[in-house]
């Protein structure tokens, strides 16, 4: 083993040893990431007030998802095409096709121009695509609107957190003591009245005051460019309406061959996470009106200008050369892999990249970062139990692809030593215990 | 006609002898060909995930090569690690060449007319037991998931109690991967989880020695009342109208 690989193998073992602490804050994430990935588990055996249980739904839909998945896949560049097309000529989007992570940077910076200021929902994809480093490196002020993430900002929560719920980990005493510490506001530790002070006091803002707003996509169609984005807070709606420009960056992994795919994508997010979906956004073209003598006139109560940064980076080339990530570009981000891993549920977020919890995150990490970081990321907690792998709703083989990066690390000397003791022993003594 | 070989593997030969006596007490009491051989190299299962392809593939060849020396037919296998491995991996590599018929103990005990041959019989109060199923079982090309239920639900007075995580949606013990060497602290919990989920099971029944040992290091740890039993124990435990629980 490499000395880079001891040292590696030392820091995972340091954020471990916190576990025991109960207040550190891995311990703490875990600990209501445990409880949280339980409710998730039962929660897909309810019936709720539907027919199906949603373990049923996605069952059902499974089938379909995969095959347009693969179409995606076995047709890439056809689909981003015609996408791109639809987009620019039928949809009236201003459309960037990024070869590169650098040429999406490069493209949101120009399309935010003087502004200083960017309103943003939770924009996954950005976070892949480098935009929000890019963002912080020339100091334009990102404001969250994801309450979960309002209150990771206030809370100066730097750990990779859950993305379907970020801020869960704090307390209400915690989060009403820092509103207080902030803006001087007393507030009864309750969660009602912490959502209130914010429905009172920021939504005034955010129905007011954005310029630029920032979001991702759940799906994209590439039959007819529609974004469709799902929510439950209200906030996506909000910036996708309530600004001047609308900027959306997806990787093209979003596109999908139709609208009724995407929707598809939309609604098993809903049934796998089992939060409700209150608000589906099928954005189609920017706000606009023909009402006086039929000139459309774009800019009426809706964003003025929707801008798509459809980022390659990796993706193209994953597909074309069917890299052992490739499928990474049929994840449609619906986090089932994580409530049920193994060990997700032991390590919480250490077991967790820069971009979120999780293997499907550290795969991305290795994509971006390289292997060292996807062992740092914890990737040898993995005892591939391919849980990952047989829920996945999309036919994502994520055990496959972290088996992958293990080898890659393994061949690189990252490897523990524990486990490459077993290797050695198994081709030399034909025995790993004698 | 070739030989029939019971394929132990390197975790049970090594460390739970006695349990590999059981199993060899229940395979050759269904067909009494069926033998171990000194020596067995390991199948590599233990390290696959970190093994580059064409040192999995030579390991193969010397396994595969060693089975032909021995003019090995059929194998009945007792680890779980080995299934899996055996029924993919080697076939991968080897395709048309690997020619070796293998079965995991549950898939040669469930068949009607083994489980006919074992007369399994109990005879105490009804018995509830939970059976936790193995990655390596669930998980493998032919999955094995039904069989060991069919097995213990044979057993007059012995019923499976079914966990909130069960068949392909178990929790892994923690010891996968080889990560129970390294980083204990997954079995730690998810151990943990799994026995909170027994409930009215009196007893945790696996048929994987190496979730075995990471029940038991964990259930010794916590003071568990139940017991972690390997399937083959509870199996012969019947079979000789011994309390199976002790």
């Amino acid at each position: 083993m490499s000395e880079e690989g001891a040292k590696l193998y030392d820091e995972v073992k340091e954020k471990v040893e916190t576990l025991k602490d109960e207040k550190s804050i891995h311990r703490k994430f875990a600990d209501i990431w445990r409880l949280a990935c339980i409710g998730k588990y039962r929660s897909f055996d309810l019936r709720y007030l539907y027919d199906d249980t949603s373990r049923e739904y996605v069952e059902k839909y499974k089938p379909a998802m995969i095959e347009a998945k693969e179409k995606f896949l076995e047709n890439i560049e056809d689909y981003v095409d015609q996408c791109l097309n639809v987009m620019e000529k039928t949809n009236k989007f201003k459309v960037y096709y990024a070869k590169t992570n650098e040429e999406a940077q490069e493209a949101f910076m120009k399309e935010l121009g003087d502004n200083k200021v960017i309103y943003k929902s939770k924009s996954l994809e950005a976070k892949d695509a480098g935009i929000i480093d890019a963002l912080k490196e020339n100091n334009i002020e990102i404001k969250e609107t994801d309450l979960g993430d309002v209150l990771c900002q206030l809370l100066e929560y730097e750990s990779p957190s859950f993305t379907l719920g970020p801020g869960i980990q704090f307390t209400e005493e915690e989060i009403v003591a820092k509103i207080k510490e902030r803006y001087g506001v007393e507030l009864e530790p309750k969660a009602e009245k912490i959502v209130k002070y914010y429905r009172e006091n920021y939504r005034p803002e955010l129905l007011n005051d954005v310029k630029v707003s920032l979001t991702s996509a759940n799906a994209i169609s590439a039959h007819d460019g529609s974004i469709v984005l799902i929510e439950n807070e209200g906030n996506i709606s909000v910036l996708t309406r309530a600004t001047d420009k609308h900027i959306v960056v997806a990787g093209i992994s979003k596109i999908v061959p139709d609208e009724f795919d995407a929707l598809m994508v939309a609604k098993l997010q809903e049934r796998i996470t089992n939060v409700d979906a209150g608000y589906i956004s099928i954005i189609s073209s920017p706000s606009s009106t023909s009402d006086i003598q039929g000139t459309r006139v774009f800019g009426m109560y809706g964003a003025k200008e929707v801008v798509v940064i459809l980022v390659d980076d990796w993706r193209t080339e994953a597909a074309k050369e069917n890299l052992f990530y490739k499928d990474m570009l049929k994840c449609i981000s619906c986090k089932s892999c994580d409530f049920v891993c193994t060990a997700s549920r032991a390590f919480g977020n250490i077991y967790a990249s820069k971009y979120g919890i999780g293997g499907i995150n550290i795969v991305r990490d290795y994509i971006h970062n390289g292997i060292e970081e996807a062992v740092k990321d914890g990737l040898f907690l993995c005892t591939g139990c391919e849980n990952c792998t047989n829920w996945c709703p999309a036919g994502v083989d994520l055990a496959e692809m972290i088996k992958n990066l293990k080898k890659i690390a393994t061949e690189k000397g990252l490897c523990p030593p524990t486990l490459k003791k077993y290797q050695e022993k198994i081709i030399e003594d034909k025995n790993p215990f004698k | 006609m070739g030989m029939k070989l019971i394929y132990l593997g390197c975790l049970s030969s090594t460390k739970y002898t006695d349990t590999c006596e059981n199993a060899i007490q229940i395979i050759n009491k269904i067909d009494d060909e069926y033998k171990v051989l000194e020596e067995a190299p390991c199948c590599g299962a233990l390290a696959y995930h970190i093994t580059p392809d064409t040192t999995l593939e030579e390991h193969v060849n010397l396994v595969n090569d060693w089975f032909k020396k021995n003019n090995v037919e059929k194998i009945v296998t007792i680890c779980a690690g080995c299934y899996n491995y055996l029924t993919y991996y080697y076939p991968k590599y080897k395709a048309d060449e690997f020619e070796v018929v293998v079965e995991h103990l549950l898939q040669f005990m469930a068949k009607p007319e083994n489980i006919d041959k074992l007369d399994l019989k109990y005879d105490g109060k009804k018995l509830r037991v939970c059976y936790h199923d193995a990655c390596h079982l669930r998980n493998a090309d032919i999955p094995i998931i039904d069989e060991p239920r069919e097995i213990l639900n044979s057993i007059n007075k012995v019923e499976v109690f079914e966990m909130e995580n069960n068949k392909l949606n178990s929790i892994c013990c923690g010891a996968g991967g080889g990560v129970y060497a390294t980083f204990k602290e997954n079995s730690d919990y998810n151990t943990k989880s799994i026995f909170d989920q027994m409930r009215r099971g009196k007893a945790l029944i696996t048929a994987c020695p190496f979730c075995y040992t990471a029940f038991k290091r964990v259930a010794e740890e916590e003071n568990m009342k139940k017991p972690i039993i390997k399937f083959e124990d509870f199996i012969i435990k019947i079979m000789n109208g011994v309390d199976p629980l002790k």
